[in-house]
């Protein structure tokens, strides 16, 4: 199996606390025992709807120093967030094009620091470079942890829960980059619902954008909240106790959104927590208190069981 | 174009209506050449069909529709244009189903390049840029976060620990070498 490395980007470790617990508790001894550990240089992606959206050039530096770092481990990179993995794996895909990749290593030598990509083998006198590989959680747990490896560590199976799925735009789109599920019917973040015993309901417009992204929720936030609260009386019909998305910032959105419209709310949270509290870890761990819609009936259901 | 131009284009804010009569010295004729060169593509191949608005979730909600968009670039109206590219979510469906490969949500990205460019800088730009580079991180480290992760029994945010200041370094390093301090106007946090 592969090594890699966290990558959590901003919003987890700043806001949502409980996700890293979960992913490090999921991926660790306690879990699947991947071959992972941190790097504590990384930074912020950086995040698209700033960087990417206002400077194309300052992007570029700042997403292959992170990858440098990556090069270096001869790791590949995996993400828990939509965002940074559209980030990084954009930046690999301008890479390729040897005068941005010159371009950069200019700027970069500034800092000590090279992009060529992970070196893979040496024909003649030829060394062959393969871009360094950005993976996402979800990409990583389906294909290289392998659902019966999920469903086999299900102490507690979630028998009686049903979950929304929300998958966020930056998993599925451009097509041409999210080559690890259908973009347009994905399907792996509700297999690993179900490998966790519990029911992913289907909804309408199920594809359909949280409305945060590409600096919306920062611009005008009714605006975003609306788009939410579309989303959310979707799921509200479709009987779901919680939501459960790949995305940190998606479940930004939706927690800090529905206050503005729902008394009570649909709680949300992370694939990693919904996983962990399958395989049996204490709810406590998961960090609910800093999630803004209370958890308390998704986990008195859960009690039920 | 000799003549006044008469313009349809579905409602674009109240600033462009139905029937709005449009004279000759608005047009810029380099804006599809500009947004080219910020990485849109040709916006010129833009046949009108429309399916980008019909897919775009915000399309729905507000006065803001992609194909108008698409059409003041192709006209060069640029004052239009700026100011209406920051409500894209760049979810991207638009580019999935654009039958003459445009990407609309690219072209939304040059918009916001060239109105930067213009002094256009709405505050969250700068609010996170300042925290990318005091803190290396796009969103603000908050204390009561900090106390619910050693709860948790996960280390601190490293924001504090004087390695990390190598990491902060480096990036004002980058940052102040492609000039982008002075675009956004952060040069006072930059210190290199």
């Amino acid at each position: 199996m592969s090594s890699y490395l966290y990558f959590f980007g901003c919003v987890i470790p700043n806001r949502y606390p409980g996700v890293e617990y979960a992913v490090r508790w999921v991926t660790g001894k306690e879990g699947f025992h991947l071959d992972i550990k941190d790097n504590k240089d990384f930074s912020c992606c950086p995040v698209p709807g700033i960087f990417y959206s206002s400077d194309k050039d300052t992007w570029l530096l700042l997403a292959t120093r992170n990858l440098v770092l990556a090069q270096n481990e001869r790791r590949q990179i995996m993400t828990v967030c939509n965002g940074c993995l559209a980030s990084l794996t954009k930046a690999t895909e301008y890479l390729q094009d040897p005068k941005n990749m010159g371009k950069v290593n200019r700027i970069l030598a500034q800092i000590g620091k090279k992009y060529t990509g992970v070196p893979q083998k040496t024909e003649g006198k030829r060394k062959i470079f393969e871009p360094v590989k950005v993976r996402h959680y979800v990409d990583v747990m389906v294909k290289d942890v392998g659902l019966e490896a999920i469903a086999s560590k299900t102490k507690h199976p979630l028998k009686n829960i049903r979950a929304a799925v929300h998958y966020g735009c930056h998993y599925l789109r451009p097509t041409e980059r999210a080559a690890f599920d259908d973009s347009n019917d994905p399907v792996m973040i509700d297999k690993i619902v179900e490998a966790c015993g519990a029911t992913s309901v289907d909804y309408e417009d199920k594809l359909d954008c949280c409305g945060a992204g590409g600096g919306v929720r920062s611009h005008v936030v009714e605006l975003a909240n609306s788009l939410t609260q579309d989303k959310c009386t979707n799921i509200a019909a479709a009987g779901a106790d919680c939501i459960v998305t790949g995305c940190p910032f998606c479940l930004l959105q939706f927690d800090n959104a529905q206050k503005s419209f729902a008394k009570e709310g649909i709680p949300v949270m992370h694939v990693s927590q919904f996983q962990a509290l399958a395989m049996g870890i204490d709810p406590i761990s998961l960090g609910f208190d800093t999630h803004n819609v209370s958890a308390h009936s998704f986990l008195r259901k859960l009690r039920g069981s | 174009m000799g003549e006044a131009e008469k313009v349809f284009i579905g409602g674009l804010h109240e600033k462009l209506v139905e029937d709005k009569v449009i004279d000759e010295s608005q047009l810029e004729p380099n804006f599809p050449d500009e947004i080219y060169k910020f990485g849109g593509r040709d916006v010129m191949t833009c046949l009108q069909c429309g399916n980008c608005t019909g897919v775009c979730p915000i399309s729905l909600k507000i006065d803001y529709k992609t194909r108008s968009i698409i059409k003041c670039c192709q006209f060069g109206l640029k004052k239009y244009t700026l100011g209406t590219q920051w409500v894209c979510a760049t979810c991207y469906r638009c580019y999935e189903h654009c039958p003459a490969d445009l990407n609309p949500a690219e072209v939304m990205i040059a918009l916001r390049h060239i109105a930067v460019r213009e002094g256009i800088i709405p505050p969250f730009i700068k609010i996170a840029a300042t925290n990318m580079v005091k803190f290396g991180q796009s969103v603000k480290p908050d204390p009561e976060i900090d106390k619910v992760r050693k709860e948790l029994g996960l280390k601190p945010i490293l924001t504090e620990d004087p390695e990390y200041r190598t990491v902060i370094r480096e990036i004002q390093v980058l940052v102040h070498a492609s000039k982008y301090d002075k675009l956004i106007g952060i040069e006072e946090e930059v210190r290199v």
